[in-house]
């Protein structure tokens, strides 16, 4: 009896431990940043389009000129968006479905698009964005324990 | 006569509940809310609510009266938010997650705070109380001081600018509503958070399931007589310390669910308050500290929320000053739990005088025979 009731107990924690691990890995969220900058590649310079709008399950996420930056939250390693590339004044917009495998161990991943769209091998366009410390305020290091609040929100 | 009787023990068993149709009656048409407001608000809190206060039901069943260590339960709960937040984690999974990671620390939260419930047999409200700001000490000396050099902790936007402890307010923006938005629906202009309120039915049934197992059973007969029910061979220690485990456990589920639905974590300060305004509200639905079930919960969230969204715009109403209202409020919700213990301390010295009465009486038959 002891014995059984062990196992379920095992059992039970394993499945728990199971499912966190499939949540830990499903649920990891990235903030891509698209930039539609020029890169050099190879003695190459790729030129960005002159427009590119960015859409992300059917949301409009960013339109970006030249020199811009847009950004989307994505929940899992998979990512999708559809592009709308403008390469120059007066063409015909030409639509780009774009698929990427983000790295883990990434929050932040940049994505050059003149590089996605040339086609050059996917870690030369893929970066890490990563985030500079914010200064430290006075209000940020005070620290305030709990007290009996008149306005605790509930 | 008998009627009158009857009416005035319903009076008198459900004067709590009664005073606040009273006050919600009174301030409601004050207040000038429209109805589809008020409703959206009732609706948001419930799903915020209902779960922690569910939380309290089992402990009420073994007999241990209103569970104040469910504080515990909501500090396990910021903890695993706080990780899950630094692992980002987002979205539900990361809720998800976050109850999963809040199990371990409730349970041993749970574990260690009936153990010391049981050494205070009689005393577990005013125990349970102490040891909620006893483990506050030690959650405070986690969050400020481990996490950081300890406990590893990344990002810079959760630490506190010195290098280690967290920040006052942990953002919860990745996983805000995400609960209560997925499968929500509209109806008039109310929102309704269909998925919220499915689980809170899934525990709702898991309740009334778990009354009829062994378990539940057990814990009915300890809640009615411990040394009965030690006699029928229960082990009273264990099912009273089970009992406060499954409510940590679940209160920190329901943190879970509460702060999903603010989005933040006021890492200092989210569950000093949450143990007070579960039971006020609990025991604003008619609950008593021996005496509570499912229908006591709902009630009392929609009573005392009603109460707690009119107040201060009624009170700003009748005096041109809406802190009077928030201080009522307040006021009305430490009020009541006052009410309630000096109510149920007032029955059980009555039905004690009554079976001495009783006896006396039965005696001097004796006596006179």
């Amino acid at each position: 009896m002891k014995a059984k009731r062990w196992i379920y107990r095992i059992a039970a924690i394993l499945i728990l431990v199971g499912i966190g691990a499939v949540m830990f890995v499903i649920g990891r969220g990235h903030t891509v940043y698209f930039d539609n900058k020029k890169m050099d590649y190879n003695g190459t310079t790729l030129e960005p389009p002159r427009k590119v709008e960015v859409y992300v399950d059917g949301e409009r996420v960013a339109k970006l000129s030249p020199k811009d930056r847009g950004m989307a939250t994505n929940i899992g390693q998979h990512f999708e968006m559809t592009l709308e590339i403008t390469k120059n004044k007066g063409d015909e917009p030409v639509t780009q479905e774009v698929s990427l495998e983000l790295p883990f161990n990434m929050d932040g991943i940049i994505v050059n698009l003149p590089g996605l769209l040339a086609d050059i091998p996917y870690e030369d366009y893929i970066s890490e964005f990563v985030q500079t410390d914010p200064e430290p305020t006075e209000e940020d290091e005070e620290v305030v324990t709990d007290e009996f609040a008149m306005d605790a929100e509930f | 006569m008998k009627k009158e009787n009857k009416v005035l023990k319903f009076l008198g068993n459900n004067s709590v509940p009664i005073m606040f149709v009273i006050i919600c009656a009174f301030c409601i048409p004050v207040s000038g809310f429209s109805i589809p407001y008020l409703l959206n608000e009732i609706f948001t809190r419930m799903g915020r609510n209902v779960f922690l206060i569910m939380a309290l039901l089992i402990p009420i069943m073994a007999g241990m009266g209103l569970n104040f260590g469910m504080t515990l339960g909501a500090m396990a709960a910021e903890i695993a938010l706080i990780l899950v937040a630094d692992w980002q984690i987002w979205g539900i999974p990361g809720l998800i997650l976050a109850m999963i990671v809040s199990i371990p620390f409730s349970i041993a939260l749970g574990t260690l705070c009936g153990k010391i419930l049981n050494r205070a047999k009689g005393r577990e409200m005013i125990t349970s109380y102490i040891i909620s700001f006893f483990i506050n000490g030690v959650y405070q000396l986690v969050v400020l001081y481990m996490m950081g050099p300890i406990i590893p902790i990344k990002h810079t936007s959760i630490k506190l600018p010195r290098g280690y402890g967290i920040r006052n307010t942990v953002s919860l923006l990745s996983m805000r509503q995400a609960l209560d938005n997925l499968l929500a629906v509209r109806i008039g202009g109310v929102k309704i958070p269909v998925l919220t309120f499915l689980i809170i039915a899934l525990l709702c049934l898991f309740i009334v399931w778990f009354r009829k197992t062994k378990l539940g059973q057990d814990m009915r007969a300890v809640g009615q007589d411990m040394e009965v029910a030690r006699a029928a061979g229960i082990d009273v220690d264990r099912t009273r310390i089970l009992s406060i485990v499954i409510s940590t456990v679940l209160a920190g589920f329901g943190m879970v669910i509460y702060l999903q639905n603010m989005g933040n974590i006021a890492t200092y300060s989210s569950h000093s308050q949450i143990g007070m305004f579960a039971i006020a509200a609990l025991l604003v639905g008619g609950a008593s500290v021996d005496r509570a079930s499912i229908g006591n919960v709902f009630l009392g969230v929609i009573l005392f929320h009603t109460m707690f969204i009119v107040a201060p715009e009624a009170g700003a109403k009748i005096t041109g000053d809406s802190m009077i209202g928030e201080y009522f409020r307040v006021f009305v919700s430490y009020a009541v739990i006052t009410v309630a213990l000096v109510m149920y301390e007032t029955k059980k010295r009555k039905a004690k005088s009554a079976v001495g009465q009783q006896l006396e009486a039965e005696q001097r038959e004796e006596e006179s025979k």
